[in-house]
């Protein structure tokens, strides 16, 4: 069987991830008005611990069916987003959007905690290294399915890849410009609201501008350095909610899923 | 890139939801798209190293038994390989399996294509090698069903097609580009018509010769695939001549098709694809991947990769306006 030490540095590749996904939730601060909701790191905290947990034992956190019960949400969630998208962007959506990998994410998910042989007893994963005793994997039921989410997830993967090496995601946050910015500029935003929103100088020296991430992942809290407020922890805040750090995220667990996917076939 | 919006209040919230800024896909032409794919089979076969069954011993008596039948100038290093790699299983087959992983990040990583796409033409006629015994082309076990000429030398093959270089241009097809067409149409010649070759050698036509190779793909399959292949192997049971004559035919118009006037060329190319499709369903079963144990997707995904590059690149992408291509090169990202 797959080395036990291999699964254990996935495992813990996992919880990095958890880890940066709770840090950029913390410092986006999406209780404070003016911040944002970031469902994508939400998914990937929760995504991450249960991998890990499928990964290696000791790590398990929660029964499958409450597994099951997240991700289906979230698969309806990033569902209801990739059909918003498309309507606006066609199916550039599908692969151009960021919503999509996690639409696949999810829906993996959703169908390993599904499709898992149970184990023998009580309601949690047991981990892919230590069932039946330890003597060998767990296998998943419609091996088919497994493939074809583990092709579509190298696909994203590579593609993410490409991407962020391409440029198309910055290691740091926009650069707020205190001046009158239209969101028409902005297509999904001007979707949303249908109106100009407005950024004034005040404001972004107060740290309430919000500066919509090139990911969409996040936005980032933004303060222009020089000005109050700036300074290492800026630095560290940009850093985090870079778009960056959210595609990197998804590399690791678009790999990693892909992998557990197919040595579960 | 800064786009900014204020947000306050319940409409500003109602706006944060899923209202981020879509930016625009770094550009891909033609060669790069295929470069992605060749990257995301190389990330599939290093997933699939990690299986299993690569850490037990049968990992090395599947790459001893490729030795059999070889001259013992290819087969005693294979022996010594397979040897090797029994003794240092999990250590071995690691190394292997994150060498196919870096190759793969690294062709999709704009900065390293280059030294990765070099890489794995090294490491691709190591394979070839020692691991799949120069894909049973000199001891008569290839079939164009089995994967021959061997899955992985086609790896090495369009590495160099799609090596991020411009010797021709505007080149006829995204695989004239790095070579020059008329190397490239040599290499599709030489590559289809071996697969003629290998079709109608005698142990490929002999009565129950495919039938026999289909119907050994069966085991542990899913049911639909097991059906198909059941139903292809009756297809084809005591036909093996008959069915080796169609199929070199096909091969043989295939080879000829690149010399073609562009038409005619993308009707055999997409003849090509057709056949590659066929090769891996039912002869290759999807690499029985699905049965576990696959170390590689097998040839039918690269044969089809491989044909879409020779695909007339006027049918595929647009002409780069100059200032693009030089901003694209600025940064990098010409690849």
């Amino acid at each position: 069987m797959t080395p036990a030490w291999i699964l254990d540095i996935l495992a813990a590749l996992m919880l990095v991830v958890a880890a940066v996904s709770a840090a950029r939730l913390v410092v986006a601060r999406p209780w404070r008005p003016g911040s944002v909701f970031t469902d994508t790191d939400v998914a990937h905290l929760l995504m991450a611990i249960a991998m890990a947990g499928m990964l290696a034992s000791s790590l398990t956190t929660l029964p499958n069916n409450a597994w099951i019960a997240i991700f289906g949400v979230l698969t309806a969630w990033f569902g209801y987003r990739v059909l918003r998208d498309a309507s606006t962007s066609g199916v550039r959506a599908l692969a151009g959007g960021h919503c999509a990998p996690h639409l696949v994410h999810c829906g993996a998910m959703v169908y390993m905690f599904a499709a898992i042989a149970a184990p023998a007893a009580g309601g949690g994963m047991s981990g892919m290294g230590a069932s039946s005793g330890g003597s060998g994997m767990q296998t998943l039921r419609y091996p088919t399915l497994a493939f074809v989410f583990a092709l579509i997830l190298v696909a994203y993967t590579i593609w993410d890849l490409d991407q962020l090496s391409g440029r198309r995601y910055s290691m740091a946050t926009a650069r707020v410009s205190p001046a009158v910015v239209p969101v028409a500029a902005v297509p999904a935003m001007a979707g949303a609201d249908g109106a100009t929103a407005t950024l004034s100088a005040a404001q972004a020296t107060q740290g309430s501008a919000v500066s919509s991430a090139p990911s969409g992942a996040v936005a980032a809290e933004h303060v222009v350095p020089g000005e109050p407020g700036s300074g290492n922890g800026s630095a560290i805040r940009g850093f985090l909610l870079s778009p960056a750090i959210t595609v990197g995220c998804r590399i690791a667990m678009g790999a990693t899923m892909a992998f557990m996917l197919l040595i579960m076939i | 890139m800064s786009q900014v919006a204020v947000t306050g209040g319940r409409t500003a919230w109602r706006g944060r939801l899923g209202t981020e800024v879509q930016p625009a896909v770094a550009r891909l032409d033609a060669r790069r798209a295929l470069q992605l794919v060749l990257a995301a089979i190389w990330l599939l076969d290093a997933v699939l190293q990690y299986q299993s069954f690569m850490f037990t011993k049968a990992f090395g008596q599947m790459l001893g038994s490729t030795a059999a039948g070889n001259p013992s100038l290819v087969a005693r290093p294979i022996t010594w390989d397979a040897t090797l790699v029994e003794h240092h299983l999990v250590l071995l087959n690691t190394i292997f399996a994150t060498i196919q992983l870096l190759l793969g990040l690294g062709i999709a990583f704009r900065p390293t294509v280059r030294l990765a796409l070099a890489a794995s033409i090294a490491w691709s006629l190591g394979v070839w090698w020692f691991g799949e015994g120069l894909g049973g082309v000199l001891n008569g076990a290839a079939s164009p069903l089995n994967g021959a000429p061997g899955a992985v030398i086609i790896y090495a093959l369009l590495a160099v097609l799609l090596w991020p270089a411009d010797r021709q241009t505007p080149a006829p097809f995204t695989a004239a580009r790095a070579v020059g067409a008329q190397v490239a149409r040599a290499l599709w010649l030489v590559l289809w018509l071996s697969l003629a070759y290998f079709a109608l050698t005698p142990a490929n036509r002999a009565p129950q010769a495919l039938n026999g190779m289909i119907a050994g793909m069966e085991s542990g399959q899913p049911g639909w695939l097991s059906a198909i292949d059941r139903g292809a192997a009756a297809l084809v049971a005591n036909q093996g001549l008959a069915a080796s004559i169609v199929l070199a035919v096909a091969l043989v118009i295939i080879a000829v098709g690149v010399y073609l006037p562009a038409p005619a060329a993308k009707a055999t190319l997409a003849l090509a694809i057709v056949v590659a499709i066929l090769i891996w369903v039912v002869g290759e079963a999807f690499g029985a991947i699905l049965a576990g144990g696959a170390t590689d997707p097998n040839s039918g995904p690269l044969l089809v990769l491989l044909a879409l590059t020779y695909w007339p690149v006027t049918a595929m992408t647009a002409p780069v306006p100059p200032a693009d291509a030089a901003a694209a090169t600025a940064e990098g990202s010409a690849v």
